[in-house]
């Protein structure tokens, strides 16, 4: 059996840009969650959110490919900077990475890969358009009784005028297609393996990062980037959670306090953005190119709760089988885990879901429970992804991070209140829950190099 | 230990019919699916018609109970579809089986966006003067406008939600979203999963409809529509001289894979074999495939490899095949570069000449298409072929079906991006079974 490594990490989240900042905000137990400012969001329930500071997308691909950073929404952008990040970390120098350098690896210590042996599945969530380039295409073929003239919207019958339709960028579908994430970053790193979209909402990193491992054992690929972005912060987005009453809305003027994972007083999450992309390796292959490993995945669990559409499920059932299932393939039991690291949105009947499939699995041992949604929002499809980088960091380094906003901690569960180093972690898990029912779990072991 | 894989039960909604036997019938005559577009007014549309799943009405043994009133046009193919597979797997007749040992994998498309709240609350809050949106206009007529569930239907993983729903299939629960390539893709990593141990049934496959007018406008200012709207029945000529765009479709197809042990033991009729899977990327560019088929080549080679097959073990392509100029001769070439002097030999075709491109769920339709081909040993034509293009040189099995020995068939998949999805599907025979690991 082939073993996988994690080699890389880029996090993009609102604490920062880098998985630094990421890191040392979750570890000092920051909140980077505040008013949402990214458009006028006054007749809005919840005003709060998650938003990545400011960054130039075309520092992080090369001259070559600047033309097609236009064609990028934002969640694209996002996971070419998390995957810049990771790659970079990783020391692998790809295509992308030796143009930026000037054609030469930046130092002796890097890895020029073989293209057809690196992979790359990165979760997506549904792409919201552009809401003000849709409006005036649509605003351009208004009928004289304020509806959308569909005789206008394809054609204009007045040679002074365009279609409403024209005006929409020829290229306008692609900017929202789920897969440009995996595909912009493939044809910027040149990644020519196996290659794949996961649309499993908060769920779809885990998932992504199972179906790797599945390919690397098989032998398809030796390297493979995984993960997850998206961004929430839109007023499509911000509309949708709105309606299906899943945000804060008590917070909006002490927003860094808005979501409150774990917390038996939590009113909803915070509309946020961001991701992570791991670098997954082969066992053998990092070590013959003396790749720094952080971790090994040991295994990951699937299920689905099968229930009503979003609806959580108060038994934690279907979340529990996928824990024992991951448990299973990595051949431990639940005592060997030192910390769980739930999606835990702040979303009170999920969280409760989190919790009683905690207790359900783990039953008398107490690992402890480190949330991260509580400084940071949920990202959607990024929320894993974010999850499974501080997975890895936190059996890397020995630390465990504080859950932000946890002050009336929901009974029966030890969540981590203050940042611990030094710990003895064997094995962290990550365990996610979607909106739509699907279950991901993902098992991280300590990896000490005797073995 | 890699447990082998068979397909043990089909189902589709497609435009060609809705029932297994007689959407075959019509792929095998050469019918076309295709027609003026009646979903939405396209009138004033580049491109006017569409291969729609016509006077579609659910069935009321699904939509009893209400559990499926909120879901998008797809999910209701794909429920549909998975039904009539479920049904053909005798999975219904008192099977035993952990829930959490059956999964779901679709490439499943997004639901279409409320068009009619969408468009009502954009022009009540654009300001013509600023040219920009009054936004706390739009979020008070939002919040009053659109409905929850409506909302969240449009996401893509709710078609596998509601199969999951609908079966009380409980184990891996995934969708994937790679454009043209999701199905068979889907069907790959669903073919994996049980591979690997990881679930002893997966109902796989897709299910898409983009036939709306957002869906539309997306591809036609990609101009990688047909605009042949004096006769939509020829608009769609794969591997014609004179193509000029594919015609978009919709529809679902769902097949049930199961672990060969497990079809045994609950003595299953076993319809096919899936041997062989491989995915690439053209890691190229955004709108255009490699010039060289480079990705598609290494997508053939991997499937073969995987399956443990050389060109000259397979007797049936079925083609992506798509109708556009790009298309059609990049994937000639690949496949003469994968299969060297046995692509001359090997029978290629292509059914979105007859059933439009499903987009997501094509992969999925043109699976089960080679599947009814190893059973009858009949191939479906290209229809609409008449005038010969240099650089589509093979045998497209032109405008008439065609008897042939068929006992392994590969079917492509290529998507926007650059993805690239080959499986390889073989006929099974009952002594296959004593080799059963």
């Amino acid at each position: 059996m082939r073993r996988v490594v994690v080699t890389g990490l880029g996090a993009v989240s609102p604490h920062g840009l880098t998985t630094s900042d990421f890191w040392n905000g979750l570890l000092d137990g920051k909140s980077s969650t505040g008013p949402l400012t990214q458009f006028n969001s006054e007749s809005f329930p919840s005003r709060v959110a998650g938003g990545v500071p400011g960054y130039k997308v075309t520092d992080y691909v090369p001259k070559s490919y600047r033309k097609a950073t236009k064609i990028m929404a934002r969640d694209i952008e996002l996971a070419v900077l998390a995957a810049d990040g990771a790659l970079r970390d990783a020391k692998i120098a790809t295509r992308g990475i030796l143009e930026a350098s000037g054609g030469k690896k930046p130092d002796e210590t890097w890895y020029v890969p073989d293209p057809a042996r690196v992979g790359c599945n990165i979760g997506a969530g549904l792409i919201c358009a552009d809401l003000t380039e849709l409006a005036a295409a649509i605003a351009e073929a208004k009928s004289p009784d304020g509806n959308l003239d569909m005789r206008r919207w394809g054609r204009s019958d007045d040679p002074s005028r365009t279609s409403g339709m024209e005006n929409l960028t020829p290229l306008w579908l692609l900017k929202y297609l789920p897969n440009m994430l995996a595909c912009h970053v493939s044809i910027i790193h040149d990644t020519q393996g196996p290659s794949n979209t996961i649309t499993c909402g908060q769920a779809s990193a885990g998932l992504a990062l199972g179906e790797a491992c599945r390919t690397i054992a098989r032998g398809q690929a030796d390297i493979a980037l995984v993960g997850g972005c998206e961004s929430i912060i839109h007023p499509v987005g911000l509309m949708r959670w709105a309606l299906l009453n899943r945000l804060a809305t008590k917070s909006n003027d002490s927003p860094a306090q808005a979501c409150r994972p774990l917390d038996m007083q939590a009113d909803g999450t915070v509309v946020a953005e961001g991701g992570g992309v791991l670098v997954i390796e082969e066992l053998q292959s990092a070590k013959a190119r003396g790749a720094e490993i952080y971790c090994e995945i040991s295994g990951s669990g699937e299920s689905s709760t099968a229930g009503e559409i979003c609806q959580a499920q108060p038994t934690g059932e279907a979340l529990s089988v996928a824990m024992e299932k991951a448990l299973a393939k990595a051949a431990i039991s639940p005592a060997d885990i030192d910390v769980v690291i739930p999606s835990a949105y702040g979303v009170a009947a999920y969280d409760q879901a989190d919790a009683a499939a905690i207790n359900r699995v783990f039953k008398g041992h107490k690992p402890v429970v480190a949330a991260a949604r509580g400084g940071l929002g949920d990202c959607g499809a990024g929320s894993q992804a974010i999850d499974l980088v501080a997975a890895a960091l936190t059996v890397d380094s020995q630390a465990i991070f504080p859950t932000v906003n946890n002050q009336h901690p929901i009974a029966g569960l030890r969540v981590s209140h203050s940042r611990v180093d030094q710990a003895d972690i064997r094995h962290v898990m990550v365990m996610s829950t979607s909106l739509a029912g699907q279950n991901s779990v993902v098992i991280l072991r300590r990896f000490t190099g005797a073995d | 230990m890699q447990h082998r894989v068979v397909i043990t039960g089909m189902g589709w909604v497609t435009p060609l019919g809705r029932t297994l036997e007689d959407v075959w019938r019509g792929l095998l005559a050469g019918e076309s699916g295709v027609a003026p577009t009646t979903l939405f007014d396209a009138r004033s549309f580049p491109t006017t018609f569409a291969a729609e799943v016509k006077n579609y009405s659910f069935p009321p043994e699904l939509a009893a109970g209400g559990r499926h009133k909120s879901a998008a046009r797809a999910t209701l193919f794909a429920l549909d579809a998975a039904r009539q597979a479920w049904q053909q797997a005798g999975m219904n007749h008192g099977t035993q089986i952990n829930p959490y040992d059956v999964g779901v994998y679709l490439g499943g498309g997004e639901g279409p966006l409320d068009f009619e709240n969408f468009t009502r609350t954009a022009l009540a809050a654009w300001d013509y003067d600023s040219r920009s949106l009054n936004m706390p206009e739009w979020g008070r007529r939002a919040l009053a406008n659109f409905q929850p569930l409506r909302e969240i239907e449009q996401e893509p993983s709710m078609p596998i939600a509601h199969l999951s729903m609908e079966f009380n299939a409980r184990g891996p629960a995934m969708n994937c979203l790679t454009a043209c390539a999701a199905s068979t893709q889907a069907l790959g990593e669903a073919m994996e999963i049980i591979r690997q141990g990881d679930a002893k049934v997966m109902i796989s496959g897709g299910a898409h409809s983009m036939i709306h007018p957002f869906g539309v406008t997306g591809f036609n200012r990609l101009t990688a529509l047909s605009t042949f709207n004096d006769d939509p029945r020829r608009a769609c000529r794969p591997f014609d001289a004179t193509r000029g765009g594919f015609v978009i479709g919709e529809g679902a197809g769902i097949l049930i894979l199961e672990s060969l042990e497990h079809a045994l033991a609950r003595n299953a009729r076993v319809l096919a074999e899936i041997v062989g899977y491989g995915s690439s990327a053209d890691a190229y560019r955004v709108t255009d495939q490699h010039p060289e088929g480079r990705g598609a080549v290494v997508a053939i080679n991997a499937a073969l490899r995987d399956a443990g097959l050389t060109p000259a073990d397979i007797d049936y392509i079925n083609a992506h095949g798509t109708g556009t100029k790009e298309n059609d001769s990049t994937e000639t070439l690949a496949i003469k570069k994968a299969f060297g002097d046995r692509a001359r030999q090997v029978p290629i075709s292509s059914i979105k000449s007859m059933m439009g491109h499903l987009i997501a769920a094509a992969g999925a339709v043109e699976a089960i298409t080679c599947v009814l081909a190893l059973r009858d040993q009949i191939l479906p034509p290209t229809a609409n072929y008449s005038a010969p293009d240099p650089e589509c040189d093979l045998d497209y099995v032109p405008n008439a079906a065609r008897r042939a020995a068929v006992n392994v068939a590969m079917s492509n998949s290529f998507g926007f991006g650059g993805q690239n999805d080959t499986i390889i599907l073989r006929r099974f025979m009952v002594d296959q079974a004593e080799s059963a690991n």
